[in-house]
């Protein structure tokens, strides 16, 4: 199998104490990955390190075997979505792709109409960014990382602020593109429904701590859900009930 | 040098979508203007009428020390407020961030944008000003004078955007970075003024850097350490600029 990414012992503390400690895994081209864990468990950290928005305080973080401090060959094939979608609220949609499409020699005028559509927002392209709503923002945040047709998407809560009927939408695309495309995904949650409905393998993350990475299948043999396999993760590894 | 290219042309495309450097454009080429009418009104009530071509003539050059000692710099420490601490403030340094452009890239863009902004100004009002000496009566004189002049005060203006680009990776409030940068500038601004021993190892003494090559006969090596001064000013705020952008997290 073809690593897409890997983290070797990845540690980022921040001057508060919070962060991810020692995270170890990697992703094979195709899978669809969850990172399933509480807020504050490290799920943002690791992705905005994956993105180079964040350095590492110890350990490696490799994208396609090269390492993400070599932004322009690591970066190149990843589209991603952290948090919020850094927006312009003076800008237009469009505005925002075709600025995004300077980077990428390969997208033209049918792909950023072509993203629009995907994410249902053709009729409001010429619309100022600052006039959208929270979910209409989290699409436009889909449709630039959509841009570059990436190997590698790296999502975080990409279905926040949305819907049910784009929420589904939305899980549909990712299944669509890992299976029709190969493409590659890691998915932050808190939801554990969410993870479950979408992903091959999931990563518990709890306190910026690893707990465990396993395929759905096996995290399901022995528990009814995830969420009642996240629970038990828990569990075992603080010894008490998570409520 | 695509992505730097890329980079470069979005920066300017930001800052071309935000109308207030518009509004000061306008502004600029109105107070050349008025500077020019003023001087004529004024010499009309006082000495009665006398050639206008003496009194316009080299219109650009009397209007240099507000464009480069005021103008220009507002517009450095508005824009670079813009690109580099605005854009962390409200996190859409991301933007640019998330894509596959080096740091170097992103920061050396943004302050070529700046740049490219001043001089854009630069050039519309030496237009402004040369159009209004003309039209005013005050003829063609000086005006190849004052193009070169407007070139050659690239120069300064260049390292004064990389000290302002340096000041924006120290703080995080973008309202604070832009009152410190105001008030740094005019500090060492006055230092050069009133304190002639140290005005010439301040950088912001160099901002008239054509005054050392137009008008006067400076043997070229008398202007070396004076060149070497400033390129050393300018090394030093971009190495230091870039060392603290590279480190900062988004």
């Amino acid at each position: 199998m073809d690593t897409v990414l890997a983290l070797d012992h990845f540690s980022k503390i921040y001057p508060n104490g919070r962060g991810a400690r020692n995270i170890t895994f990697s992703v094979e081209r195709g899978q669809v990955v969850g990172l399933l864990g509480p807020n504050g468990s490290g799920k943002t950290t690791i992705m905005k390190s994956l993105t180079g928005l964040a350095q590492p305080t110890e350990g490696t973080v490799t994208l396609f075997g090269v390492t993400v401090s070599d932004r322009e060959r690591a970066l190149a094939k990843v589209g991603a979505l952290i948090e919020q979608p850094a927006l312009y609220e003076n800008l237009t949609a469009l505005d925002h792709l075709y600025m995004a499409a300077r980077y990428y020699p390969d997208v033209d005028q049918a792909r950023i109409e072509k993203v629009l559509q995907i994410v249902g927002l053709t009729p409001y392209g010429r619309e100022r960014c600052g006039k959208f709503s929270l979910g209409m923002k989290q699409r436009m945040g889909l449709a630039l990382a959509l841009l570059s047709q990436p190997e590698l998407m790296i999502l975080d809560e990409p279905t926040n602020g949305l819907d049910i009927e784009a929420t589904v939408e939305v899980r549909e695309i990712i299944l669509r593109l890992a299976k029709e495309k190969g493409v590659t995904f890691l998915v932050a949650s808190h939801l554990a429904s969410e993870i479950e409905k979408m992903c091959d393998k999931v990563l518990v993350l709890y306190e910026g701590e690893m707990l465990s990475f396993e395929t759905k299948e096996e995290a399901l043999r022995l528990h009814p859900s995830l969420e009642d396999y996240f629970l038990a993760k828990v569990r075992d590894k603080k010894g008490s009930v998570v409520l | 040098m695509e992505r730097f290219a890329a980079n470069l042309r979005n920066e300017l495309f930001k800052l071309r979508k935000r109308k207030k450097y518009l509004v000061f454009l306008i502004l600029g080429g109105l107070i050349c203007v008025a500077s020019a009418l003023r001087v004529l009104v004024v010499t009309y009530f006082t000495d009665g009428m006398i050639s206008r071509q003496a009194i316009l003539g080299g219109l650009m050059s009397s209007n240099l020390p507000f464009i480069l000692l005021l103008f220009l710099p507002l517009m450095a420490i508005m824009a670079t407020g813009d690109l580099f601490v605005g854009e962390q403030a409200d996190h859409t340094v991301r933007f640019s961030l998330m894509r596959p452009v080096s740091k170097g890239k992103l920061f050396f863009s943004k302050g070529a944008a700046v740049l490219v902004l001043c001089a854009f100004d630069l050039a519309v009002l030496y237009l402004v000003s040369t159009l209004a000496q003309v039209v005013l009566g005050g003829g063609t004189e000086g005006i190849l004078t004052s193009l070169g002049a407007c070139l050659l005060d690239l120069i300064p203006l260049t390292v004064l955007i990389l000290f302002f680009s340096l000041i924006n990776q120290m703080l995080k409030g973008s309202g604070l970075t832009v009152l410190l940068c105001m008030v740094v500038y005019i500090a060492l601004l006055l230092m050069g003024t009133y304190l002639p021993a140290v005005g010439g190892l301040v950088f912001t003494g160099y901002l008239r850097w054509h005054n050392l090559w137009i008008g006067i006969t400076l043997p070229f090596l008398s202007l070396l350490p004076r060149i070497g001064l400033l390129a050393g000013y300018g090394l030093v705020f971009a190495c230091c600029g870039y060392f603290l952008f590279e480190r900062k997290e988004a």
